[in-house]
């Protein structure tokens, strides 16, 4: 039945892998996120920028199921997810990290990791190749032992991103990772995200860091107290007037400037 | 065969063994701690000893049921007294009414309690923390007065006897001896088993759990079924313990099977020998069952009372200094211990 929907309904379309249509949701008479519809086709690399305050994490819990909308509907490749939970979401392939760590702080960063694996790997073996793998992939095999509540603030944040990469995920949401992070591992965490889309993991990320996201993403999508203000690539985002007054600011095209 | 201490322990690694108490791995240590529990089963026949013994055994292992739930997931319980009581009453009750031999009964009161536990934890799903925390502690409270006041099936506070007539069948013996290989057979399983849920990938999203439920829940772990699990196993197997303290002791009252007292005990002896490990319940055990009792025996005539002090102190100078218990302590000494001579050998090959 699925895969009939899939084979036969939609040939027509541009494939899609995540769809969001008028998406919304209010704490009382506050609306953080409202009429949010953008779609994400795969393999594409797409940033979420916005002063704070924007509804920027809102809208990742939102995909990924910690927020249920109160409005409008969220589909996953065939799947509608609007009102799935968790680790129902999680379990479809798209893994997230959170803008404050939350980390397994008692367990070693190896162990953080190879929760992930082992939830798609059941031989250890295999589950602890792929810890490897993320692990280096990431920058944080030399820290393979130590206690997650150890960590400082950045190599949290790299710790967020593999464990969300070891669940081998089609989606990844990625919140904020760059905040404490140093301008050389700035650096190697742009290449990384950037080689993820050839790794065949689709990427939705929000990012304060402006030199990163408007190097590394294809699409922009800008949201400004709840809602879309633009979207389009960064150098029609860099310019748009609207964008400027709401978040980049005057001195931002001087800045950029080389 | 020992591995070196800075590899971190894995799942699905079923051979390795350490010096010191480790996650996931069985240690030197643990084993001649339990191997001279096991030779003491043999080589003491005192019947004021033996008595300490049955009564320290039973009780590292209703401590490691109760560190299934509280120190592997999170769910520190302040209400096991009632799990534990519905394990002695149930297989009683069928005993005493029913005819039904206690080797049954007490799979019968596992049953209940476990159910019990999972139960709470459903309902409770929401409260994290304290509120969680005082919630177990009502539960406690709920069933000692239910327990008080259903007379007609309890026999309400004048308790309930078992006749001290021996049978094998209703699990009631003439000497201490199968009592006491009962609850050494209680204690090992239930070690045996915490290791090895330490080892599977279940014990691991327990940890998970513990440590963040939204992160748990990020990489597809149900945080709520692992708590409801974990909750109801603990709950079955201290009930289990329940059973075979009521066949040990023949009496049940509500007042001291189900009391506060008997919930903190758990909690206390697993903090005392490292919560979350599966030697720190035993070594948590091994220490105040003992203790309290040769206090007891040595301070009542002159001033009764002074036990629970000394007692009190003791816990306060090991939450202090030894944060993470006995067993953590062991394990940092050791690591310490490792790296000095580490660090002397490769000194002496810098200057022969």
């Amino acid at each position: 039945m699925v895969q009939n929907q899939v084979c036969g309904v939609r040939r027509d379309e541009e494939p899609v892998m995540l769809r969001l249509e008028g998406v919304g949701r209010h704490f009382g008479a506050l609306w953080a996120v409202r009429e949010v519809t953008f779609t994400v086709g795969p393999g594409e690399l797409v940033g979420i920028i916005g002063p704070n305050g924007a509804g920027k994490s809102t809208l990742f819990n939102l995909i990924a199921g910690a927020v249920t909308p109160s409005a409008g509907e969220i589909q996953f490749l065939d799947q509608k997810i609007t009102k799935a939970k968790p680790y129902q979401v999680a379990r479809l392939g798209v893994a997230r990290t959170f803008q404050i760590p939350k980390p397994f702080r008692q367990l070693t960063v190896r162990e953080n990791v190879m929760l992930s694996a082992l939830r798609r790997h059941r031989t250890p073996r295999r589950a602890h190749a792929v810890t490897a793998q993320t692990m280096e992939f990431v920058g944080i095999q030399n820290l393979a032992d130590t206690t997650a509540a150890n960590l400082s603030v950045g190599l949290l944040k790299k710790l967020e991103v593999a464990r969300a990469l070891a669940t081998e995920p089609s989606l990844l949401l990625l919140d904020e990772v760059m905040a404490g992070l140093t301008p050389t591992e700035i650096r190697e965490m742009m290449a990384a995200i950037a080689s993820l889309p050839g790794r065949g993991i689709t990427v939705l990320w929000v990012e304060h860091v402006m030199m990163a996201i408007m190097n590394v993403a294809e699409r922009l999508v800008v949201m400004h107290q709840g809602g879309i203000i633009a979207q389009g690539s960064p150098t029609e985002i860099s310019s748009d007037p609207a964008v400027i007054g709401a978040y980049l600011g005057k001195n931002y095209v001087h800045a950029s400037r080389p | 065969m020992a591995t070196s201490l800075t590899e971190g322990p894995a799942p699905g690694k079923f051979l390795t063994l350490a010096f010191a108490p480790r996650r996931g791995v069985l240690s030197i240590v643990e084993l001649v701690v339990l191997a001279v529990c096991v030779i003491a089963v043999v080589a003491i026949t005192n019947r004021y000893a033996v008595d300490i013994m049955i009564r320290t055994f039973l009780w590292a292992g209703l401590a490691l049921s109760w560190n299934i739930a509280g120190g592997y997931t999170g769910l520190i319980s302040f209400g096991h007294a009632a799990f534990f009581g519905i394990g002695a009453y149930t297989s009683t009750i069928l005993l005493l009414r029913y005819n039904i031999s206690p080797w049954i009964g007490m799979w019968a009161g596992a049953l209940l309690a476990g159910c019990v536990g999972a139960v709470l934890t459903i309902i409770c799903a929401r409260l994290r923390g304290p509120f969680f925390i005082l919630s177990t502690l009502a539960v406690g409270e709920v069933t000692r007065l239910a327990a008080l006041n259903w007379r007609s099936l309890t026999g309400g506070s004048e308790g309930l006897e078992i006749a001290p007539v021996p049978s094998a069948i209703d699990m009631v013996f003439k000497s201490q001896w199968p009592n006491l290989l009962l609850v050494l057979a209680y204690m090992l399983v239930l070690f045996a088993l915490s290791i090895w849920i330490e080892q599977t990938r279940y014990g691991y999203y327990l940890f998970a759990t513990r440590d963040d439920e939204d992160g748990a829940s990020a990489i597809g772990i149900n945080p709520r079924r692992m708590r409801a699990l974990a909750m109801a196993m603990s709950a079955a197997l201290t009930a289990i313990g329940g059973t075979l303290f009521a066949q040990y002791f023949l009496y049940l009252d509500p007042t001291h099977i189900i009391s506060p007292d008997i919930s903190f005990q758990f909690a206390l002896m697993c903090v005392l020998g490292g919560l979350g490990t599966a030697s720190g319940p035993v070594f948590g055990a091994l220490i105040i069952v003992p203790l309290s009792e040769l206090l007891r025996g040595s301070l009542s005539g002159s001033a009764s009372g002074l036990h629970l002090v000394i007692y009190g102190t003791i816990v306060i100078i090991v939450m202090l200094y030894f944060p993470s218990g006995i067993s953590g302590a062991i394990a940092r000494g050791s690591a310490w211990l490792w790296s000095r001579t580490r660090s002397a050998a490769s000194a002496g090959m810098k200057n022969p």
